[in-house]
């Protein structure tokens, strides 16, 4: 048993702090923000320099064979300074995909554009119906001669409007909801007959609206098996859960981090407000709560590559619901600690506040994975739901 | 990073399990696993098996088995899952540690060897009264005559008395400097004339705790731990050692289990309640809290040893904080699966010494009491609001 | 060439320092540790010197306890190829630190030491001028610019009033100020190449040097905080206010 990080993920945590201490001030974030596509292309150059956009990829493709822990070291800095990158899009969620379903052909054309920083994918997976069901597709792959068409809308696909590729889960057999004959499909942002609409998120990322009408995708360009990919995406997403999970850590840290900082030094009745017990409690609950999301966070980083899909899920969806709560609590804390300030565009806090709240929207909230909790038997014992 | 034990970590672990299973009498085995007390001499019997290697938790120099905090760890979550009686209680978590930290050669001499036997049981005199969460402006007086001691006053919540020898109190040996300056850290043998032991009931029906009257009992002064006027500093040691080992995580761990076996029996309109997604829900959202609890107590476990003396991860700060929370939510849980079960009171059977009643039964019997009892966990030993106190001012430097 | 670059481990550059409670020292236990910036610099500096040709070999050396093989390492993850740590549990003075590297010098036998003015936790400023003292060897102080020759260095120092060039004849030892370079992050390639390059423990005996501390610390104390400032409109209330309230014009 050891939580200590290994030589070379110390100094990987230490290249990935300081990057975003020297170039990811508040400040920088919000200029950033103004750029053509809502985030900073430079710092994405930055990112692969770093080869960061190559880490969880195995070596022989060109990356460096980074693990769950590796993503939640990177994913925790990212967070502390709210990037607006779309490294999750690209490296978690359509990264995981390839790494998990493709064939060596496609790693082999892919992967080397992704790490150099030069395409920049995402993942469209949810659609007006599905709410946070990943196996809930409507959208349609026929056969056609040699290749495929595809027919459908996807929604809130993350970062869509930046993205060269993107691929999309659609259906090639079975009724809605069913785990067998959903495929993956990757697809170009140009391709004759793809339609998106981008817009901010509330935390102001990006997303967009896709529509399919006759997408044409050929046979090379399917993501393993165009009827059974449904495991791979489930599990890139208790990968990608995990992620989220060590992002809402390090805005977590930073929340607390600048709260305390407001409370030693803002002054009401002639005393700083930090001597006052009945907010030190409250500052004490959002200790607590941070620590247990750590925790959290370790525990799905950990289990996020366990084998044994019952025992990963249960793990990821009980990180996701202490990250979803605490992400509430410590939201509303930091908030309510601030005062006024606290509710302002020009504070920093609410705009953690606002990206902690989305996290807790992105691949099931926490009321959604303590159902699968409990349908799974809970943390203990294999009392599973029939 | 790694949530497995490492091969040592595993072969220690086996050794343990094959330990248990050569020495634990059955009986106590059985005992323990349908929840019911032991008797004091099957306590004491259990405490000197248990403790043939060295008491799990002290140095070996002083008759402890030397084991690393993860090694404690195992044993202890061992000794939980097979069952076998845990500690022998205060004399050796929290008075034994004192004395082989501060006290003299023939303090260590003398009363180690005899906790480590279980020849010797404490019971700890820190509250009274008048201090409770203000423990520092304690009243008890021990004024000192030639080579004696004679103290005055009263303690109160004290566990265990009625079947303790001993007892370590904290007195007041100096009255004119700030309270924390003139508190010692006293050892009295409880048959000391003056001495009077009186029963206090709690709200579960059971007799733990008492109040302990000390009218001119004479105590001989080599019977003071360290230097006089220091006993604050020790009692902060500890405070420390006991909220470190206090999350708590065995007795949630074996509380949700029993909820969950009493929620299979447990019918809703034909239906197992086990199966009841409200239910379900419930117990998970428990179960997240706990498992969270359990990986930060690991996370301070795993760096312990790599921490500098005399200081610790500031994430064991919430351990009893938080374990005392998660205790109490697991109670609940209990509670939720008895339902009209838990109505029963069987104190008085327990105490007539009968114990006929099924398991099942039993167990559901015993859930109210446990929930009473549970809402103490986050007043002893530091209550919520102190522990937050704590943490305000040491961690995040309020 | 050979470079050498000693480096320090201090409290990181972020971190709000806090005095231990009895006053004996400032607060170590739980608190993040980093290469001294103005060390890193002279890593930087090091390997810019190797990348355009004017150097072999960049050898890193930290004089500290055994957690000082992490600061070694992330100079070896920057780019330097071979570390040295002499492992002191103790506090080195910067008379100790300088015997030591004197020791090191004399193995080693580079052309060039290059090492941060200062560390940032005492400030002291000394050990790469007592190096120099010790060796006999020509100094260059709070360089912020470095040319090297194939004997000869050129060095811009930053001094009150302006800037300063002296020429050094090799070997020679240099001490870096802060806008000297901007120092690299450790990529992933960087750090994996950082594995598996040496990393030798040595003791200060090895070196024949003595390292005990000549200073008592009688105590260590937080500085006052600072008063809260004000906002002027203008240079001329400004002016105005220097004069009339605090005096000083």
């Amino acid at each position: 048993m050891n939580f200590d990080l290994s030589e070379e993920q110390r100094l990987l945590k230490d290249s990935v702090e300081r990057l975003m201490l020297d170039s990811y001030s508040f400040g920088d974030r919000r200029k950033y923000q103004t750029e053509k596509r809502g985030f900073s292309e430079a710092m994405w150059a930055r990112y692969a320099e770093l080869g960061l956009l190559a880490l969880p990829f195995a070596e022989e493709h060109g990356g460096f064979g980074g693990g769950a822990v590796e993503t939640m070291i990177v994913m925790e800095a990212f967070g502390k300074a709210l990037i607006l990158e779309p490294y999750f899009a690209t490296v978690v969620l359509a990264g995981g995909l390839l790494r998990l379903g493709a064939s060596e052909a496609q790693k082999a054309e892919l992967i080397p554009l992704i790490a150099e920083g030069r395409t920049k994918l995402a993942f469209a997976y949810a659609e007006p119906q599905s709410r946070y069901d990943l196996v809930d597709v409507e959208t349609r792959a026929k056969r056609d001669g040699d290749g495929w068409i595809l027919n459908g809308s996807k929604d809130l696909v993350l970062h869509g409007d930046a993205a060269d590729k993107i691929i999309v889960s659609a259906r090639t057999a079975g009724d809605t909801r069913e785990n067998d004959g959903v495929g993956l499909f990757l697809v170009d942002a140009d391709a004759p007959g793809l339609t998106r609409r981008g817009y901010p998120t509330q935390d102001g990322l990006r997303a967009a609206d896709i529509t399919l009408e006759r997408v044409r995708v050929e046979t090379a360009n399917v993501i393993g098996d165009p009827a059974g990919a449904f495991p791979v995406i489930s599990r890139v997403a208790d990968e990608a859960v995990a992620a989220l999970c060590a992002e809402a850590v390090g805005s977590f840290t930073q929340m607390q981090a600048i709260t305390l900082d407001y409370l030693k030094t803002r002054e009401q009745f002639g005393k700083k407000i930090g001597s006052f017990q009945v907010l030190q409690h409250r500052a004490v609950d959002m200790f607590v709560d941070l620590e247990q999301s750590r925790s959290m966070a370790i525990y799905a980083a950990i289990m996020a590559v366990e084998s044994d899909a019952s025992e990963r899920e249960r793990a990821v969806s009980a990180a996701k619901v202490q990250i979803g709560r605490s992400a509430k609590a410590i939201g509303q804390q930091s908030i309510q600690l601030h005062g006024g300030i606290g509710m302002t565009m020009e504070h920093s806090v609410g705009h953690y506040f606002k990206h902690v709240t989305m996290l807790d929207t992105l691949f099931g909230d926490a009321e959604h994975h303590l159902r699968r909790l409990a349908a799974l038997g809970g943390l203990s014992g294999d009392q599973r739901m029939e | 990073m790694d949530l497995a034990f490492t091969k040592e970590e595993r072969a220690f672990r086996e050794e343990v399990r094959q330990f248990l299973r050569d020495n634990v009498l059955p009986e106590i085995r059985r005992k323990l696993a349908e929840g019911r007390k032991l008797a004091k001499d099957e306590i004491a019997a259990g405490a000197r098996i248990l403790n043939k290697r060295g008491v799990p938790t002290w140095p070996k120099e002083y008759g402890g088995a030397g084991w690393t905090l993860v090694q404690q760890y195992i044993f202890e979550e061992e000794v939980r899952a097979f069952p076998a009686q845990l500690t022998f209680g205060m004399g050796e978590s929290l008075v034994g540690p004192v004395i082989y930290t501060f006290g003299s050669e023939v303090q260590k001499k003398y009363y180690l060897p005899r906790i480590a036997n279980a020849e010797d049981w404490w019971c700890q005199g820190f509250s009274e009264p008048g201090a409770g969460s203000d423990l520092a402006s304690l009243k008890t007086r021990a004024v000192r005559n030639g080579d004696r001691y004679v103290v005055d006053g009263q303690k109160i919540w004290t566990s265990g008395a009625q079947y303790a020898d001993w007892i370590f109190c904290l007195v007041r040996t100096d009255p004119d400097v700030k309270k924390q300056q003139g508190i010692s850290f006293l050892l009295i043998d409880l048959k000391t004339p003056g001495v009077t032991v009186r029963p206090i009931r709690l709200i579960d029906g059971d007799h733990v705790v008492n109040e302990v009257f000390f009218d001119s009992v004479r105590v001989p002064i080599e019977n003071l731990v360290g230097e006089e006027n220091k006993g604050w500093g020790y009692a902060k040691y500890l405070l420390g050692n006991e909220r470190f080992g206090d999350a708590g995580v065995g007795i949630s761990k074996e509380r949700i289990r029993l909820a969950k076996e009493l929620a299979e029996r447990a019918c809703v309109r034909g239906a197992r309640l086990i199966d009841q997604t409200a239910f379900r829900e419930k117990v998970a959202a428990v179960e997240v809290q706990l498992k969270a609890l359990e990986i930060t107590q690991l996370r301070v476990v795993a760096s312990a040893s790599k921490q500098q003396k005399g200081t610790q991860d500031p994430a064991s700060s919430i351990l009893k904080l938080r374990g005392s929370e998660v205790e109490q939510a697991s109670a609940e849980l209990l509670m939720d699966a008895a339902g009209p079960y838990a109505l029963r009171d069987l104190s008085q059977e327990e105490r007539e010494g009968r114990n006929e009643p099924p398991v099942g039964a039993y167990g559901a019997a015993r859930s109210a009491p446990t929930y009473f009892y549970s809402r103490a966990a986050s007043i002893y030993s530091g209550s919520s609001e102190i522990q937050k106190n704590i943490i305000a001012k040491a961690i995040l430097g309020l | 060439m050979k470079l050498l670059v000693p480096v320090k481990r201090v409290i990181d550059a972020n971190v709000k320092a806090r005095v231990k409670a009895d006053g004996s020292g400032v607060e170590l236990a739980n608190v993040k540790m980093a290469i001294n910036p103005f060390d890193e610099i002279a890593v930087e500096e090091a390997i810019r010197l190797k990348e355009a040709g004017k150097a072999e070999e960049i050898v890193v050396v930290s004089i500290g306890p055994a957690q000082a093989a992490e600061t070694l390492r992330t100079a070896l993850a920057m780019g330097a190829d071979r570390a040295i740590l002499v492992k002191v549990d103790e506090l080195v003075e910067p008379l100790g630190v300088a015997k030591v590297l004197k020791g090191v010098v004399e193995v080693e036998r580079p052309r060039l030491v290059i090492l941060g003015k200062q560390a940032i936790d005492d400030d002291s400023n000394q050990t790469g001028q007592m190096l120099a003292g010790l060796l006999g060897w020509a100094q260059g102080t709070f360089a912020s610019k470095v040319e090297v020759a194939a004997d000869r260095a050129r060095v811009t120092r930053e001094v009150d009033g302006g800037l300063q060039t002296v020429d050094l004849k090799l070997p020679a030892i240099i001490t870096v100020d802060l806008r000297l370079n901007q120092p690299r992050y450790a990529s992933l390639p960087n750090i994996m190449k950082a594995k598996k390059k040496p990393l030798d423990e040595k003791v200060p005996a090895d070196f024949g040097a003595d390292v005990k501390a000549k200073l008592k610390v009688i105590k260590t104390e937080e500085p006052s905080s600072r008063k809260t400032g004000v906002k002027v409109g203008s240079v001329a209330e400004l002016v105005d206010k220097l004069k009339n309230e605090a005096g000083v014009l």
